[in-house]
């Protein structure tokens, strides 16, 4: 099964596949100023963004920047069932807390442990003090809604809410996939972490691929649920609030991560100015073709739905050319 | 495809070709030296003597002398307020700084010496000729320092070896003194003391065993050196002479060694051992340094005075030995970013920060190669069970920190402890600095635990490590340092690679690893 490198790299060439050092020089750094970082590194700033858009996103129940707003904070958490408790700059899900539903003083968390109100405030202090930051700047604990996995995903996630990466280039979308949490991944969306990337059609909103640690699959690991051919609810508008949100930020390469509710529809999580790469294993696809194709059509100038069509116009004719 | 930014390729190219041109016309025209052509060069020693005082006063050193082992040359002094002036006795030079004090005084003196080794003298046997009248009364007589003429010398010599003829007794003296007379560095230096106690420091060991030969008949007198090592500042050693037939006979007790001084030694002083001393001094510090340089006298001369003025004028050969040395590791740094470079963006793997593989291998290179790869492997498993054991705590990040630090330090000290008897200045001299760079190993490990988990901290300390011992195969190559040391413009060959590095958009080897899926067929 082992390939030589050279075959290897010949390959990848053919297929597009863009490496680190490209996506750094030619991408990242050429079209992602780094002052406009910000509005995605701090959720708060970004939640602030998609409301004044009019985009959805998961509503922010109470922010506390300092440790005399963390009784507020407690005050807010006792006033609603369930909520996500997060830092506003925290890195590959660390520091998250979800809680389930309330019974008297205990707090209900998946798989079934509970905690108390002051164990809370005591991981909201954590979070103040940076404990969950990027090189430990001090921090905003942010109360979030919890959202509620839609049905259509509940046969393939486990214990987690799973989301869809948009990659987005001059404002088309380029390529998408779906990150489905695991057991082993302790019900995180992260590919590093045992969650199964699975890629998704552009036009027609379905997966067509999937692995697990470079692994190609067909079924969930934990469900066994066949994952080829499974369409992700509500993808047309998917697509079209991950391009708004793109537009908002003025950054020209990034991931956009959303989430699809049961009761609201899709709903954007979180924003990325250095999407990895992992999208194109996902996929069994290069991004480069894309990209250069969106390059050719001086994209920037259409109107959304026009560009989601663009996007998904240059995904087939990609697909066709394999 | 192009796999280079068309700028890049550009700017780097001139920068690469502008010191490649002036590195030919300096090896090529002018003929320097590209590679060290000897490994066993001349030495370039230099005592640095730091006087305090507000009187007249002197400072006085031995001055090393050209011989069949030693040639001297290049010698050298900074000017000071000072007068300085050499005295010639015999073979004996003393430089004397003198006049009067005002202040702190730093004195310098410096020369190259290439030293030659010296087969062992074979000791003359049997029937002896007298020794000539003049070393008797200069070596064969008894002083405070050599009591030759005491009781308890006399008595031992009765016992020891009772009239005998002069190379079998010289042999019984100097294994009594090797063997029976214990080396401590808190006994000791005078002869009798040393005698009484069977141990002494290696002063009284000397003055012991020139007291034993010059009453048994044999004139004897002590030498003192600086034995010169690669690395690390030269160590003043000791030994006696002792005049056997027609040769001075060279033993070292404190070595173990008989016909031949101790290893690398350069000789400063014959008769006495006391290297510097002054006089009308408050307070005076001396401290030697020493550099192996790997080229022959005339190369070296050629390095020193090149035939184009402005060369000569830029020629780093006339700096200081403080400043050389430091130079030399300095040049060398960006031989080892590039080797980071290398390993980051074309062959793509994790690393600590992004120097720190560099900054591990100075560390290395202050320690030796296996105990500092020790220490490393040690700092990161202190950073990760210090987190099990930590992490229940919830601590904030700079406190956590701060006794992680705290731990490497006990770490530190519990070695030195088992090391002790060894000669641990050498590694407290190599562990103090890269306690700097320990530091910030620890912060990086403890940062990348947190953000990244404990598979990331293990293979980024795999890969900070071997990129680390890549970069100290470079900063140990006596070729690299030579050629960076004699033409530093190589440093824009250097700094040309790394625009088009920077300029690289292909793919790293990493990519095609991670992406190898990606070619194999369509099989499931």
């Amino acid at each position: 099964m082992s390939v030589l490198p050279v075959r290897i790299l010949k390959e990848l060439r053919r297929r597009g596949v863009l490496g680190i050092n490209r996506r750094n020089a030619e991408y990242t750094l050429h079209w992602n100023p780094r002052r406009l970082y910000k509005t995605v590194d701090d959720k708060i700033i970004t939640k602030r963004i998609c409301e004044a858009a009019g985009i959805p996103a998961p509503r922010l129940l109470a922010v506390a920047r300092h440790h005399f707003e963390l009784r507020q904070l407690g005050a807010a958490m006792e006033s609603v069932s369930n909520f996500v408790l997060k830092p506003a700059s925290g890195a590959m899900g660390n520091g998250i807390v979800v809680v389930l539903a309330r019974d008297r003083d205990r707090f209900l968390r998946p798989g079934g442990r509970t905690v108390t109100l002051p164990w809370l405030i005591q991981h909201a202090s954590s979070i103040l003090s940076g404990l969950y930051s990027l090189g430990g700047q001090p921090d905003a604990a942010i109360l979030e809604e919890k959202l509620n996995v839609h049905p259509e995903f509940a046969a393939i996630a486990s214990d987690g809410v799973p989301d869809v990466r948009v990659i987005l280039y001059r404002g088309v979308p380029v390529m998408a996939m779906t990150r489905l949490p695991t057991r082993q991944s302790g019900g995180r969306a992260n590919l590093h972490q045992g969650a199964v990337g699975a890629g998704v059609d552009l036009s027609s909103g379905r997966i067509v691929h999937a692995v697990l640690a470079n692994r190609h699959i067909r079924n969930h690991p934990d469900t066994g649920e066949t994952l080829i051919g499974r369409e992700i609810p509500s993808f047309e508008k998917v697509l079209d609030i991950a391009v708004a949100a793109g537009d908002e930020t003025g950054l020209g390469y990034i991931g956009a991560d959303v989430v699809v509710d049961a009761n609201q529809g899709p709903m954007i999580l979180e924003l990325n100015a250095r999407p990895g790469l992992a999208v194109q294993i996902a996929n069994r696809a290069g991004l480069l073709p894309r990209l250069k194709a969106v390059d050719r059509e001086a994209a920037t100038k259409r109107s959304r739905a026009e560009r989601v069509a663009l996007g998904r116009e240059i995904a087939s004719s990609a697909k066709e050319m394999e | 495809m192009g796999m280079f930014g068309r700028g890049p390729v550009i700017v780097g190219t001139v920068v690469v070709i502008f010191g490649l041109a002036v590195f030919l016309w300096k090896s090529v025209l002018l003929a320097l030296p590209v590679t060290p052509s000897d490994s066993a060069g001349p030495w370039r020693v230099e005592l640095s003597v730091t006087a305090r005082g507000n009187s007249r006063g002197s400072v006085r050193a031995g001055l090393p002398t050209t011989s069949a082992r030693q040639v001297i040359f290049d010698e050298s002094n900074s000017p000071d307020r000072l007068l300085f002036a050499i005295r010639t006795e015999g073979y004996q030079r003393t430089g004397i700084w003198s006049g009067r004090l005002r202040g702190v005084h730093n004195l310098l003196y410096g020369f190259r010496v290439d030293l030659t080794k010296a087969p062992p003298v074979e000791i003359p046997e049997g029937l002896l000729p007298p020794p000539p009248a003049e070393i008797v009364s200069q070596y064969g007589r008894e002083s405070t320092d050599f009591p030759a003429a005491s009781p308890e010398v006399k008595a031992l010599l009765e016992t020891l070896a009772p009239a005998a003829e002069p190379a079998a007794r010289l042999r019984l003296l100097f294994g009594f003194v090797t063997d029976e007379v214990g080396k401590t560095n808190h006994g000791s230096e005078d002869a009798l003391l040393t005698l009484a106690a069977r141990e002494g420091r290696p002063e009284g060991r000397i003055r012991l065993l020139v007291a034993l030969l010059r009453a048994a008949g044999i004139p004897a007198r002590p030498v003192g050196g600086l034995q010169l090592r690669e690395g690390s500042d030269p160590r003043p050693v000791l030994w006696a002479e002792a005049w056997l037939g027609d040769l001075w006979v060279p033993l070292a007790p404190n070595d173990a060694q008989m016909g031949s001084a101790p290893a690398s030694t350069v000789v400063l002083r014959r008769g006495d051992f006391v290297l510097v001393e002054a006089t009308g001094v408050e307070a005076v510090g001396h401290r030697w340094r020493g550099l192996r340089e790997h080229l022959r006298p005339e190369e070296l001369y050629a390095m020193m005075v090149p035939a184009d003025p402005l060369l000569a004028r830029l020629s780093l050969y006339r700096l200081p030995v403080e400043t050389q040395s430091a130079l030399r590791a300095l040049l060398l740094l960006p031989l080892g970013a590039l080797m980071v470079a290398i390993f980051r963006n074309v062959i793509g793997v994790p690393t600590f920060g992004t120097f720190m593989p560099v900054l591990i291998a100075l560390a290395l290179r202050t320690t030796a190669l296996l105990p500092g790869l020790a220490i490393v492997g040690a700092v990161i498993a202190i950073g990760l069970l210090g987190r099990i054991g930590l992490d229940r705590l919830r601590l904030l990040l700079v406190p956590r920190l701060a006794i992680l630090l705290c731990f490497v330090v006990l770490l530190v000290t519990g070695l030195a402890l088992l090391g002790r008897g060894a000669d641990t200045r050498d590694f407290f001299g190599g562990v103090l600095l890269p306690m700097v760079i320990l530091t910030m190993l620890i912060e990086r490990v403890s940062v990348t635990l947190e953000e990244e988990g404990t598979r990331a901290v293990l293979v980024k300390a795999g890969w900070s490590v071997s990129a680390a011992v890549a970069v100290y195969g470079i900063f140990q190559s006596v070729g690299a340092q030579h050629i960076m040391f004699s033409f530093p413009e190589l440093v824009f060959v250097v700094i040309g690679t790394l625009v088009w590095i920077g300029g690289y958009t292909g793919y790293r080897l990493s990519d095609l690893i991670r992406f190898r899926g990606l070619a194999e067929g369509e099989r499931q």
